[in-house]
């Protein structure tokens, strides 16, 4: 049922509440192969949500998501049981995600991170997954750290490996979220120019971030979100250069004009 | 994970099993009768110092009945408070132990003829004035086992009885001046006296004008080994056995009424305490080796086991099995681990589950140490941050995956302390394993001390072998701590 076409990510009718919150109210959107999807919004808008929903950490209430061949209709999804675990794992492995505050692993070493769901769950041979591993930590440039620790690492490498760490399960998506907000403001760049080269080299990515300049260099697409839904969509140059949405300029020009 | 369970499985499986097949098994349809003793109560139950094989002259008597009556004998050594409890429980098939004949007994269990005539005394401090008569006591306190027909001769004179575990123990509270005096055998007190070569002690007379009575005791419903052992014993009555045993031990025979002063000037020399330290060390050690060690090892990687279980029930979000965590850690915590041992030990046969001693032993001590380790582990999972269970789940890894490769090892840096805490406890808590019969290192010192009729130097000795082994257990817990420690910043 899908297509050469077709958009690598489809996500339909997303609804989620947390308690009498409710976060998400019936979330669009696509996203082609290849691509760079930014989303911003102020804090509460659900854009973290949205973006953990395609890697499945928050469960959608209902809704349909497709990523690649992998498709799943929440609202048909038992609650527990093997019935429930085995789709959610599925799609799980289409996306890979990098988390604000890095979440490596403390007690294995850079290059262990890196090869840890290669070996342990896609069950790769160690040396191939080792040789996968050395690379992207050169393409990150940390091919030097790879025997080290997190703790010996500042927090733009730390985030570095992070990035690897996604890379090495070769996701069709790489999803991130707010990747430079924990981050000393000299640090940012570093990891910014990382992302920036996975969308020269066709990595198809999914970007929850503050970082406005950055989203106008790399974004094919910006998702406006406010409240749950999306508010308004386009290229960067209509939805940060010329918004036609009253609740996008404000967001656009306090976070833009802070203080 | 599943290979480790596998292990401890077979393990344990073992040490139900092994005991089960005797050792280059003969065959031998003689019936085996399972005799309950002290082992501590010179000169009836204890162990040799030379060899330490278990002696005395209840144990004589018992092997000659056997002998005449073709049983084959397995002795079980116990505390005499814990001892009537194993025969109600069918651990034991008969007490050789100079049960004393009174009313209550009589309707309760099957007791023999009597194959000892003695007199209760009234042991008091050297020098004491005014105490000569059981109605002396009225106010004053003696030291007794609580089960024993001196309790009860104590109580109704109007005594105040603190419980103490044997002869030696109560004799030195009266030394000491704790209590005013113990009311025992006046063979066992003349033992006393002999050797421990002691003048801090005098008898200073009778507890009572009647004469005691000892004689084996069987379950009521044994009626056949009881017909056997009288059988017996009146066979070895009518060819001097008896006797001959009586006098070897007393100079006199006291397995007939009335037969004058005994005198055991003749029994044990009198030892020096750092002979009777030198008799025993090496006997406890090797029972540190064979007992404690291992049922330690083996008790707190069960625990281990139960207490990961009931912490990932108990953080389960499952109402049910959080509920079944929760009970089961307060009812382990909230009650003393004595009672858990005779729960396990005696009260389980009582609905048909009959554990040797160090499966029980180690049921009790694995189940404690779960409870215990169970809260200590889950506060260990909530301390890794909940950021590590995403991203093991974002890498696709499993529940089971996530805790065994992420969780657990970064749990373990935070869990090691307290751990190590409850190792340390529970090593020394084996010392209480001799109410489920167990004999380990402080089982050992006891029965040595109960021979030498001293405890103190053994006792230490004890406490300075706990200690090594605790202090070589604090060092493992320094070296695993740094290993755990090195990857966090300082």
């Amino acid at each position: 049922m899908t297509d050469s076409t077709a958009p690598l990510v489809d996500v339909r009718r997303i609804e989620k509440t947390f308690g009498d919150n409710h976060v998400l109210r019936g979330i669009d959107f696509q996203a082609d192969a290849g691509t760079t999807t930014v989303l911003i919004g102020p804090s509460g808008s659900g854009k973290t949500t949205i973006l953990r929903s395609l890697n499945v950490l928050e469960t959608p209430d209902s809704g349909v998501i497709r990523i690649g061949e992998v498709e799943v209709d929440f609202a048909g999804l038992p609650t527990k049981g093997k019935d429930a675990r085995e789709p959610v794992s599925r799609l799980r492995a289409q996306s890979g995600m990098v988390f604000q505050s890095h979440h490596l692993f403390p007690h294995k070493t850079v290059l262990e991170n890196v090869i840890e769901g290669p070996v342990q769950v896609q069950k790769r041979p160690r040396e191939e997954a080792v040789a996968d591993a050395r690379q992207l930590l050169d393409q990150v440039g940390l091919a030097e750290k790879a025997d080290q620790h997190p703790f010996q690492l500042s927090g733009g490498q730390q985030q570095r490996v992070g990035i690897a760490r996604a890379l090495a399960l070769k996701p069709k998506v790489v999803l991130f979220d707010e990747p430079t907000s924990a981050l000393d403001p000299e640090l940012v760049g570093e990891v910014l120019s990382v992302i920036k080269d996975l969308a020269t080299e066709g990595w198809t990515t999914v970007i929850v971030t503050h970082e406005i300049r950055f989203a106008e260099q790399v974004a094919d697409q910006v998702l406006f979100l406010d409240g749950g839904v999306v508010v308004e969509r386009g290229t960067s140059a209509q939805v940060i250069g010329d918004p036609s949405e009253d609740r996008t300029r404000q967001f656009l020009h306090r976070i833009l004009n802070p203080g | 994970m599943r290979h480790v369970l596998r292990v401890l499985a077979l393990m344990l499986l073992a040490l139900v099993v092994v005991p089960a097949v005797p050792a280059g098994a003969t065959p031998d349809d003689r019936p085996v009768v399972r005799v309950g003793t002290e082992g501590t109560y010179p000169p009836f139950s204890f162990h040799d110092s030379d060899n330490n094989d278990l002696t005395g002259f209840d144990i004589e008597v018992i092997k000659a009945v056997a002998e005449e009556a073709g049983w084959k004998l397995e002795f079980v050594e116990t505390t005499f408070d814990a001892i009537f409890a194993a025969l109600d429980a069918g651990r034991i098939d008969v007490i050789a132990n100079q049960v004393t004949d009174n009313p209550e007994r009589q309707a309760r269990y099957g007791l023999s003829d009597t194959y000892t005539y003695s007199r209760g005394v009234i042991v008091v401090k050297a020098g004491t004035t005014g105490i000569t008569t059981l109605a002396d006591l009225k106010g004053k306190t003696t030291a007794q086992s609580l089960t024993t027909n001196y309790a009860k001769l104590a109580t109704e004179a109007g005594a105040k009885v603190e419980g103490v575990e044997g002869f030696a123990q109560a004799a030195a509270l009266v030394v000491q001046g704790r209590v005013d005096a113990l009311i025992n055998d006046n063979l066992a007190a003349l033992d006393y006296l002999n050797t421990t070569g002691s003048d801090s002690i005098e008898i200073a007379g009778n507890a009572g004008d009647e004469v005691s009575e000892q004689k084996l005791a069987f379950r009521k419903d044994d009626a056949a080994l009881l017909k056997q052992a009288n059988d017996a014993l009146a066979a070895l009555k009518a060819d001097g056995t008896l006797a001959k045993i009586s006098e070897k031990y007393f100079k006199i025979d006291v397995t007939v009424a009335n037969t004058g002063e005994a005198d055991l000037s003749g029994g044990r020399a009198p030892r020096s305490d750092a002979e009777i330290v030198q008799d025993a060390a090496w006997p406890m050690f090797k029972k540190l080796l064979i007992a404690t060690i291992p049922i330690t090892i083996i008790s707190f990687a069960l625990g281990l086991v139960l207490a990961v279980a009931a912490a990932l029930a108990n953080i389960s979000g499952s109402r049910i099995l959080s509920g079944l965590a929760r009970a089961y850690i307060s009812i382990i915590r909230g009650t003393p681990l004595l009672v858990q041992l005779f729960i396990v030990f005696y009260g389980l046969p009582e609905i048909g589950i009959d554990l040797p001693s160090w499966p029980a032993a180690i049921l009790a001590l694995s189940l404690n140490v779960g409870g215990y380790a169970a809260e200590i582990v889950r506060s260990a999972i909530l301390s890794v941050p909940k950021g590590q269970f995403e991203a093991a789940s974002t890498i696709g890894m499993g529940y089971w995956q996530s805790l065994r490769r992420i969780v657990f090892p970064q749990a373990a840096r935070t869990a090691v302390p307290p751990l190590s805490n409850t190792l340390i406890s529970l090593l020394k808590d084996t010392s209480l394993l001799s109410v489920v019969l167990v004999t380990e290192l402080f089982r050992e010192a006891q029965n040595a001390a109960s021979a030498a009729q001293t405890f103190f130097p053994l006792y230490l000795t004890a406490g300075v072998y706990y200690w090594v082994v605790c202090a070589l257990l604090a060092a493992g817990q320094g070296r695993i701590e740094t290993r755990l420690n090195r990857f966090v910043a300082r």
